[in-house]
């Protein structure tokens, strides 16, 4: 965990007061950065291999449902009709074996998981839910701690104790006691979590990615809090209080625009964070529900599978490491790009 | 895909697995033509010494939890407690179908009830002593009973005897309340009951009335074993590391079905181990008994077909039932029609292969399950007309829906968080909605499941709950009446067994009849206790799933392998060829 | 200092005092968890479970409940668990500490040699095409799930090669030193390196970019002016002052690890350490050992905190107090 609060740690962005659009300069220099742009590329084709799950579930592999069991189903293997689940041999037919990769990619590419499922189907759709969660909650984590921060650095005093303790506190939780703990008492909630008109049910994505995103806000307060306290006392800022702005106008048209460039930069490294957590809440089985799937679920599934049929893990593993590696590499470039002259290059 | 069944179910959730009763099929030994455990030799065995000596090494992933045979309520704990500690009666520690006669064990016979079946004298045994080498004497039993309610355990076994609605965790006194009158001159024990129960000879072979000394603390002992009067002792219990059992220096053979001499001179079960290094280790003649074969992952499952393995596994059919309860308190499964439909629609041969195949648990439609008394097979809900399930009928299915006028309701599956129970539940969503339903689950840690899905405080949350159960000891009542009976419907409390909140007046009356014709007139009980069966099934309060079975996984140099229904597996009676 | 770490202190005590009562509340309004029903047996009356309820102080406020846990835990430490009544959580803990404590100063040891090297090569090597390789190694290390690893390295190391390469190797699971030192070392290796390679990788990040940052600072200059060779310079400047941020990283991931963070490591390798029993505790919701782990816990992060401060101090001394 400390990687992140390492890697939330990168200080001083400038405050974008340069002359020119400091945007478009910040993308021309990712631009040129072809390591970035490389993963940036791979990451997008993650997201669109995902996003087209529905696709092939319908119309390239099967009849456009691969999240129910398939445990009595039959395909294709060279032609012949196999059952996708099949019976121990020798004399005492002991467990049933899901069917291992045929590399045909309309007919089980990667095999089939415990319960005779297309672990390629699985893999897509579990990369929608997986990286849903991710960007979500990371989203949900940045506004939240952007918006605890901008209060509390802007009004400071006793506001800013309160707060900074209360991040502390959430800081000092461990993160998985936490995860479990909420997520226990949800799932036997029927009736999901009121927060005012939003409703949750237990089972959708959005209980682990607001879980995980709320464990998350104090990695994130942290460093913005510190820039909103350097831009507080900043000229511009006493000009427009000399000018009689309100405190909504100048916390978000004064104060905010300088650091959302501090939070553009967590951003990609928030996702790469959440989604590694997200597999690992998963993994525990604490994560994502059925019928949903995501890379930690089928990895968790792969487990009583490991030695017989290792790619209803390894598969997911890779994918999981693909993504976040992509991330934390495009987070690097984001980062040089907004400030070539970063002082401290971490994480 | 029969990974984790979490232990925790077994022995917190009081699923306690326990053997069973009638015509068991040792399959494996059959198959594999294993000649060591025939019944001729078991005879041998039980009185000779030839095979005695060395340790024998048991591999589990997890202790049974607290040690005081009082509370303990697991087969893990029972097994060894077999070999320690003695009871009046007990389930005959022999292999097959004869394992479940009850024989005398401490007491010299079985008496017959007196005073309207509520009296019962035993003639004790003398000169037994405990492993500490004190005598025993019948007024070691008083104690043994009082510590039923001091130390805080299933005393509703215990609850009969007179006297003991007057016990608490504070005290009791069954000797003063005349319940259990102890007479140390003529060697005799009086147990006295408030009303006739024939199932009392069945509750005092499980261990909780296993002896132990007077002088025992009518506390818990936590992880201490009060002595016994069995062929070995407990030496040490930590339920992180190890338990250790070596001989008795007071034990002697009485009766040698009852409780013969062991074998190995040494038994140590190991405790922390991943169920796959289990397998591993006594695969490779490090240890030598896995206990946990109920969850040798799906992959090692599949090696272990290997023909050079093929003498070291045992198959054999457990008396236990994996089903889904239907919530009878709300739509959609108030309703008898879409009770019935779900029963057509389930697949039973998915829930098999989830369970790990044929080879390791039988469809069935029924409560009681095969080879228990008063089974007689039955099977409305196949395809065909057949009394044992061969396929779903999802025609009739639908069209019970339609009848019910219940289809497109939402219903939530509950079920454990581990991979059986999820993939059960989810099989169960997709059989739920190909008949019009919209299904989802709730899955739930096993330690909470089965409480949560017990108090009617949560039903309003789901409409089918997977459970298990293993059958205490061979009587029907212990299916129909604990589990589908109107009197263990306890409202708002996690200790109601009944989760389907079934109650039909009509089957009750007939589950009272039955009891009350055990002891007169045993047959006509057994023919209500069919009927009873039958009509349950007919208003289907569950989806009965399948009937597991149980893996034993040996060592190659363990022979004198013997499957009791009650206890399983019969440790102290294998021995090391080395 | 000292009021520092008093300050600390108070703090972190104050922390796990929300902590705790937050666990404590969460646990009673989860529904299904009546301790008392898991000791009463599988078909217990309603009178017996109201005996047990009463025996275990179940029915008193749960404020007075809290105070006499917390009692148990630190006067009269015998505190038992609910899922085993004859259990002592504050036992139990000092039992699975060894383990924890043996895979995290062997995966530490690993982390450090291993992020030294790599910062260090990466940071000499910088412009050369080293650099960005080691680069990506790291962020590899950095990005990939450790209880993914931990399953990969199994299926090599226990399946694919275990008939040849890995014969040596003891299954899953941890063995005591006391035991068998051997065992101990084999059965840790792999746990070792699993767990460091996240450590590796961020730790070298951090150092390279450090020592890169520090090259420009007046007093390396001044050094190089003084004719003093790379190395040394290197040695004796950048890298001790690169210490401090690795230093206090350090300080902070190992008391996490030490206190129970290494869960997926131990329950991916069977390791029955306090991340296990945290796990177990919480799969079981035991809640006596879940409090109990949690201050745990939180003991090892002051304790971690603390020694940060002082090495800090030892390293720079511009915050050495006077």
């Amino acid at each position: 965990m400390a990687a992140v609060a390492e890697q939330v740690s990168v200080p001083g962005l400038r405050p974008a007061t340069a002359g020119r659009n400091p945007w478009a300069l910040a993308w021309r220099r990712l631009r040129r950065n072809r390591i970035a742009l490389a993963a940036l590329v791979l990451f997008l084709l993650i997201v669109v291999l995902s996003l087209a799950a529905p696709l092939y579930a319908h119309d390239i592999a099967h009849d456009g449902n691969v999240l129910s069991p398939n445990l009595n189903g039959t395909t294709l293997v060279h032609g012949k009709l196999t059952p996708v689940m099949q019976q121990g041999g020798g004399v005492l037919k002991l467990g049933e074996a899901p069917i291992g990769p045929t590399w045909d990619l309309s007919h089980y590419f990667l095999g089939a998981d415990g319960i005779g499922r297309d672990v390629a189907g699985l893999l897509l759709y579990g990369g929608r839910a997986s990286l849903q969660i991710g960007v979500s909650s990371a989203v949900i984590c940045c506004v939240v701690a952007t918006l605890v921060a901008l209060v509390a650095g802007f009004f400071g005093g006793l506001t800013d104790t309160i707060l900074s303790r209360l991040m502390d506190i959430i800081w000092a939780f461990p993160v998985y006691l936490l995860a479990i703990s909420i997520a226990t008492v949800l799932l036997t909630k029927s009736t999901g979590i009121q927060v005012g008109f939003l409703h949750v049910s237990a089972t959708s994505l959005w209980t682990p990615t607001v879980i995980i995103g709320f464990i998350y806000v104090p990695y994130v307060y942290r460093p913005v809090r510190g820039q909103v306290l350097s831009v507080v006392n900043k000229e511009f800022v006493e000009a427009a209080i000399a000018q009689g702005a309100s405190n909504v106008r100048l916390i978000f048209s004064e104060i905010l625009p300088n650091v959302v460039s501090t939070v553009i930069v967590l951003m990609p490294l928030m996702i790469a964070t959440t989604i590694l957590t997200e597999a690992a809440l998963s993994f525990l089985s604490v994560g994502v529900q059925p019928p949903n799937v995501s890379w930690g679920t089928i990895i968790n599934n792969g487990q009583a599978l490991l030695y017989t049929r290792p790619w209803v893990s390894l598969a997911p593993g890779i994918m999981i490491v693909l993504t976040v590696l992509s991330l934390n590499v495009l987070g690097d470039g984001v980062r040089d790009a907004l400030d070539p002259r970063a002082k401290l290059r971490v994480g | 895909m029969r990974q984790i069944v979490s232990k925790a179910v077994r022995t917190r959730g009081g699923k306690a697995g326990l053997g069973s009763l009638a015509a068991f099929v040792v399959l494996a030994l059959a198959a594999a033509g294993c000649g060591s455990s025939s019944p001729t030799t078991n005879k041998s065995s039980g009185t000779t010494t030839g095979h005695a000596g060395g340790t024998f090494t048991i591999l589990a992933n997890s202790a049974f939890g607290v040690a005081d045979p009082a509370q303990n309520y697991t087969l893990e704990e029972w097994q060894l407690l077999i070999d320690s500690h003695d009871g009046l009666v007990t389930f005959a520690k022999v292999a097959g179908v004869a394992g479940t006669k009850i024989v005398p064990d401490l007491a010299t016979s079985i008496p017959t009830p007196t005073n309207g079946g509520k009296t019962y004298v035993f003639n004790i045994r003398r000169g037994i002593k405990f492993s500490n080498g004190q005598t025993l004497k019948p007024s070691d039993f008083v104690t043994t009973f009082e510590r039923q309610f001091t130390v805080p355990g299933p005393t509703s076994f215990y609850s009969g005897i007179v006297g003991a609605s007057s016990c608490s965790t504070k005290g009791c006194n069954l000797a003063k309340s005349g319940g259990v009158v102890a007479n140390n001159s003529n060697y005799t024990l009086t147990i006295n009951l408030t009303a006739p129960d024939p199932e009392l000879m069945d509750q005092l072979s499980l261990p909780f009335a296993d002896v132990v000394p007077a002088g025992t603390s009518l506390k818990l002992t936590g992880n201490n074993v009060p002595p016994g009067t069995g062929p070995y002792m407990w030496k040490s219990y930590n339920p992180n590391t190890e338990a250790v059992l070596v001989r008795n220096p007071y034990f002697h053979v009485w009766n040698t079905v009852a409780q013969p001499a062991g074998n190995p001179n040494e038994i140590i079960e190991k405790y922390g181990l991943q169920v796959s290094s289990e397998v591993t280790q006594v695969l490779n003649g490090q240890a030598d008994e896995v206990f946990d074969g109920d969850s040798i992952p799906s992959d090692q499952l599949t090696t272990l077909n290997s023909s050079q393995y093929t003498s070291q596994v045992h198959v054999n059919t457990l008396t236990a039932d994996y089903y889904m309860a239907l919530n009878t308190t709300r739509a959609p499964f108030n309703n008898l029609d879409a009770r019935q439909a779900i029963n057509y629609a389930a697949n039973r041969a998915a829930y098999v292969k989830i369970y790990g195949g044929s080879s390791l648990a039988v469809p069935a439609c029924q409560i009681l399950p095969p080879n228990f008394p008063s089974y007689k097979p039955f099977c409305p809900y196949t395809s065909g007309a057949q009394t044992v399930w061969s396929g779903p009928d999802l025609t009739k299915a639908k069209a019970l829906v339609k009848a019910s006028g219940t289809a497109g309701q939402k219903v939530v599956v509950d079920s454990t968080n581990d991979q059986v129970g999820t993939a059960l539940a989810e099989q169960m969503v997709s059989d739920l909605n190909a008949i019009g339903y919209k299904a989802s689950t709730q899955l739930l840690t096993a330690a909470n499941q089965y409480p949560y899905i017990q108090n009617s405080a949560n039903a309003g949350t789901w409409n089918i709950a997977y459970s298990a159960w293993f059958q205490d000891y061979p009587a029907p009542s212990d299916f129909l009446n604990v589990l589908l009976g109107c009197g263990t419907i306890h409202k708002n409390s996690d200790a109601s067994p009944n989760i389907a909140e079934f109650c039909d007046p009509a089957i009750q009356k007939l589950i009272n009849e039955a009891e009350a014709d055990e002891a007169t007139n045993p047959s006509q009980a057994a023919s209500l206790w069919t009927q009873v069966d039958h009509m349950d099934t007919q208003q289907a309060a569950w989806v009965d799933l399948f009937n597991p079975k149980q893996i034993d996984v040996l060592a190659k140099t363990v022979q004198g392998y013997k499957w009791n229904p009650q206890w399983y597996i019969l440790i102290d009676q294998l021995w090391l060829n080395k | 200092m000292l009021t520092f770490i008093v300050r600390r202190t108070l703090w972190t005590v104050v922390v796990m005092f929300v902590i705790t009562v937050l666990v404590f509340f969460i646990f009673f309004k989860t529904p299904g968890v009546d301790p008392a029903r898991a000791i009463a047996g599988r078909n217990p009356s309603p009178q017996v479970l109201a005996e047990v309820r009463a025996q275990l102080g179940l029915n008193r406020p749960l404020w007075v409940q809290y105070g006499v846990m917390m009692k148990k835990i630190f006067i009269t430490r015998d505190l038992v668990s609910y899922s085993n009544q004859g259990t002592r959580v504050v036992q139990e803990i000092f039992a699975a500490a060894p383990a924890t404590l043996s895979l995290v100063f062997g995966a530490s040891l690993i982390w450090i040699v291993m992020a030294l090297v790599m910062g260090v090569a990466a940071a000499q090597l910088r412009g050369r095409i080293y650099d960005p390789i080691l680069m990506i190694l790291a962020l590899i290390g950095v990005s990939t799930p450790v209880f993914w690893l931990g399953q990969v390295v199994n299926l090599i190391t226990q399946s694919s090669l275990h008939s040849n390469v890995f014969k040596w190797l003891p299954p899953l699971g941890y063995t005591s030193f006391t035991t068998s030192p051997l065992l101990w070392f084999e059965g840790l290796i792999f746990p070792w390196i699993t767990l460091s390679i996240l450590y590796i990788g961020f730790y070298a990040r951090v150092l390279r970019a450090n020592l890169l940052e520090i090259q420009n600072e007046d007093y390396i200059r001044t050094a190089r002016a003084k004719g003093l060779s790379e190395r040394r310079v290197l040695v004796r400047h950048s890298l001790r002052t690169s210490m401090i941020t690795f230093v206090s990283l350090f300080g902070l991931d190992f008391g996490a690890l030490v206190g129970g963070g290494a869960i997926l490591t131990e329950v991916v390798y069977g390791i029955h350490g306090v991340g296990f029993l945290t796990y177990q505790s919480l799969t079981n919701l035991d809640l006596p050992t879940i409090i109990a782990v949690v201050i745990y816990g939180a003991f090892f992060i002051v304790l971690a905190n603390a020694l940060v401060d002082i090495g800090y101090a030892w390293l720079d001394p511009r915050v050495r107090p006077t």
